[in-house]
């Protein structure tokens, strides 16, 4: 991962001197407006890539210092160093150090300007994703978790939605003329803008906004500290994953033996199986792990649906990608499910061969939630085109790709677990030594799902494209495919469950 | 012996079971019979594969080779008919934390396919045997380290297997609670079940103990019946004489406070 990731990095560094000479010989205000806008995008990619794809943020965990009795104070400055050590840090160092060579041309103290400019949104930038990351598994490790976490969801919408109204509305060409250009002098005046535009002040000679701009970063650079040291503060003496003192009133495991939900009834699980649901469904509602990869798998249908829609003028049957790729993320995010319960497995690997009511009690309880969800993601998009002659489509394609996904992930978690954060643990972590499997784990899954999902995505195409009338076959297939390939997956998954059993528990810990 | 299934005078028999873990022989082609009725101790300095051979018997851990059979059943071959007459408690994995200590007892039960009512019924029994019932509504998660295994253990019991296989039973639990589990074992073995418990506790499997083995380096360097075993020495020392004392005794003069 370091190497890689390194490599990576250096492959990207003639685009940053292309950038940079080609900045170079531009009016500085021109050149000022890039830098800002650089950064912004820079800075919204450092806060939510650890946020989205848990498992990249490796840096070090201050809830593992928890046991050792030490003080914020005295981990600090090495946590410190330790966070602008790491790949990303340094390829941002270079990066914007070279495109802070663009000031050159006016001049040393300029020059110089731009590199305190540098240092401090660097410093800004690596800060930022720390406080992110805390913030977001402090909330998630609350009481109240999951009221938290739709909250965090539903403010996260309404910073999306008036962006995405106005694109909607004036389209991109305008949007790009206008708006962005007030944005970005907006930026400049905040400490988000305030390193790229310092140079700018001082490159027309206007100092005193250069110092009042270089002031301001620093100042919000000590408070991001401060916070961030008040989280690992917290963090020290608040073990992440405590139950907080709840008390479970009633027994909810023979509670749900009792009652089966509606629609159930018929198809009624076994009684080992319907174990497995309830005790996966309290993990669904109350595990940060768990809660962390729900709220993350609205990410891309929401960015393609509020962004990238409106950005690129796309026609209104496009959205009906959103609940689609909503279906995709939830069913793929499910590839590592089983190693969630680390080797907590192993009262299910002892109690006998369950591989297939084990799979199926999993499968179920993320269907019940799953389900509902991606159908009302499905009629919301209807609703909002009007096309309600696509319901069949879409309908149909959203039950094919969840089946059909899921049963992928259904396989691959047997087939190819990899060690994922522990119970108790920051579930942004990563496992050290996990990253070649999961890499390995990943790609296959994604490959799978890439081939598999023509098969009940291609007469949903037709109907968007060609005729609504496909979308009968849409449904067909999708309520054929789906619901087939995750029983046959599940069932599969199981039978291997039980061949691979006396290796799961290793596997996974 | 193992066609004799149900009458097999063996609670457990194990022949030739090897584990391998990249360099290390975890553990090198031991043999083992554990009579039906005993109550068997398996002590061994720590690493010696005591863990690893546990969990090889019950169906935590795939042996690179050999067999387990349980009361006559080949465990890795009819895993669905072995499993059942076998309660285990594991040492050092995790538990489902999430459920509170009353659901994870239930889950248990549910998972061994048992009937609600009866599962409800022995929940409480074993909550209130093993003093658990103030924590029955607490989460898992929040318990110390003995409520964990107690809870572990009532568990490996709310089936009624044959033969209960505990990974240290006692570690961490407080001397009150030791007490009761140590009567409920008994009771269980006075009854005709078996119990394997591995210990690093001599004095312990001494006293509970009607059999015990020494593992060592990987291999069972003696079993038996505890005063065949003992042969006449105390258990303490015919162990340090089997495994081996530590190699160097150094004077830690340091340490000394005058």
């Amino acid at each position: 991962m370091l190497v890689g990731g390194a490599v990576w990095s250096l492959t990207l560094l003639p685009l940053a001197w292309w950038a940079e000479q080609t900045l170079r010989y531009q009016p500085w205000d021109i050149k000022e407006f890039a830098l800002i806008a650089v950064t912004i995008v820079v800075t919204l990619g450092w806060v939510l890539v650890p946020l989205l794809i848990t498992g990249l943020d490796d840096t070090l965990d201050p809830g593992r210092f928890a046991t050792l009795g030490v003080r914020g104070k005295t981990i600090m400055p090495g946590l410190t160093v330790a966070a602008f050590l790491t790949v990303p840090a340094l390829f941002f160092a270079v990066v914007l150090t070279m495109l802070a060579g663009s000031w050159r041309p006016y001049g040393l103290d300029v020059w110089a300007v731009a590199l305190v400019g540098t240092a401090l949104t660097l410093m800004m930038l690596v800060l930022s994703a720390r406080v992110a990351v805390m913030w977001a598994s402090r909330l998630l490790a609350s009481r109240r978790a999951r009221t938290v976490s739709l909250l965090a969801g539903a403010a996260g919408l309404a910073l999306i939605a008036p962006a995405a109204w106005v694109l909607f509305q004036d389209g991109l060409q305008l949007v790009v003329e206008y708006d962005v250009p007030v944005l970005i002098e907006q930026a400049g005046r905040t400490p988000l803008g305030a390193g790229a535009a310092a140079a700018g002040s001082a490159a027309h000679g206007h100092w005193w906004g250069t110092w009042v701009r270089l002031a301001g970063l620093a100042l919000w650079v000590v408070l991001l500290h401060r916070a961030w040291r008040a989280n690992v503060e917290y963090a020290l003496v608040h073990p992440v994953y405590r139950g907080g003192g709840t008390r479970q009133r009633a027994d909810s495991m023979l509670a749900g033996m009792a009652r089966a939900p509606w629609g159930w009834r018929r198809w009624r699980l076994s009684t080992p199986a319907r174990a497995v649901r309830i005790r996966s469904a309290r993990y669904w509602a109350t595990d940060p792990r768990y809660l962390a990869s729900m709220v993350g798998v609205l990410a891309f249908p929401v960015l393609f649906f509020a962004l990238i829609m409106p950005a690129f003028g796309l026609d209104a049957r496009w959205a009906f990608v959103a609940p689609v790729l909503l279906a995709a993320s939830i069913g793929w995010g499910r590839h590592n499910d089983v190693a969630l319960d680390s080797t907590a497995l192993w009262l299910d690997v002892v109690s006998g061969q369950l591989g297939r009511e084990i799979m199926w009690g999993r499968m179920a309880a993320i269907v019940t939630w799953a389900l509902p969800v991606v159908l009302v993601a499905a009629v919301g998009t209807l609703a909002w085109t009007g096309l309600w002659s696509l319901a069949p489509a879409v309908v149909g394609a959203c039950l094919g790709v969840l089946g059909l996904t899921l049963g992928i992930s259904a396989l691959t978690s047997v087939l190819l677990p990899y060690r994922a954060p522990a119970p108790g643990e920051n579930p942004f972590g990563a496992e050290v030594g996990s990253v070649g499997a999961s890499l390995v784990a990943q790609l296959i899954s994604s490959a799978a799902t890439g081939l598999a999902l023509p098969l009940v995505t291609f007469a949903f195409a037709l109907a968007l494209v060609v005729d609504p009338a496909w979308g009968w076959l849409a449904l067909v297939t999708g309520l054929v495919l789906g619901p087939g390939s995750l029983a046959w997956a599940v069932s599969y998954a199981g039978r291997q469950y039980d061949r691979r059993a006396g290796m799961l528990v290793a596997s996974v810990s | 012996m193992a066609s004799t299934g149900e009458s097999a005078p063996h609670a457990i028999a194990i022949r030739g079971l090897t584990k391998r873990f990249g360099a290390l022989l975890a553990v090198d082609e031991v043999d083992l019979d554990i009579p039906a009725g005993s109550f068997y101790g398996v002590v061994g300095p720590n690493g010696a594969g005591k863990t690893t051979m546990l969990s090889m018997a019950t169906g935590l851990l795939t042996p690179d080779s050999g067999t387990a059979h349980v009361h006559g059943v080949n465990l890795w071959a009819q895993p669905a008919v072995a499993k059942p007459k076998l309660g285990v408690l594991p040492d050092g994995l995790h538990s489902f934390d999430r459920l509170t200590g009353a659901e994870l007892i239930s889950y248990a039960g549910l998972l061994r396919g048992m009937d609600k009512d009866v599962v409800r019924e022995r929940r409480d029994d074993l909550l209130v045997a093993l003093d658990l019932d103030s924590a029955a509504k607490t989460l898992v998660t929040d318990f110390s380290a003995g409520m964990t295994k107690k809870i572990a253990l009532a568990c490996a019991m709310v089936h009624a297997p044959r033969v209960l296989v505990l990974d240290e039973p006692f570690e961490a639990v407080d001397p009150v609670s030791a007490g009761a589990i140590r009567r409920i074992l008994g009771a269980f073995v006075d009854t005709g079940g078996t119990v394997v418990l591995s210990s690093h506790v001599m004095a312990l499997v001494e006293r509970l103990c009607d059999h015990v083995a020494v593992v060592g380096h990987g291999h069972v360097l003696a079993a038996g019946p505890l005063d065949e075993v003992r042969a006449g020495q105390d258990l303490e020392d015919r162990f340090v004489g089997l495994v081996g004392d530590v190699r160097e005794t150094r004077d830690l003069a340091w340490l000394r406070q005058s």
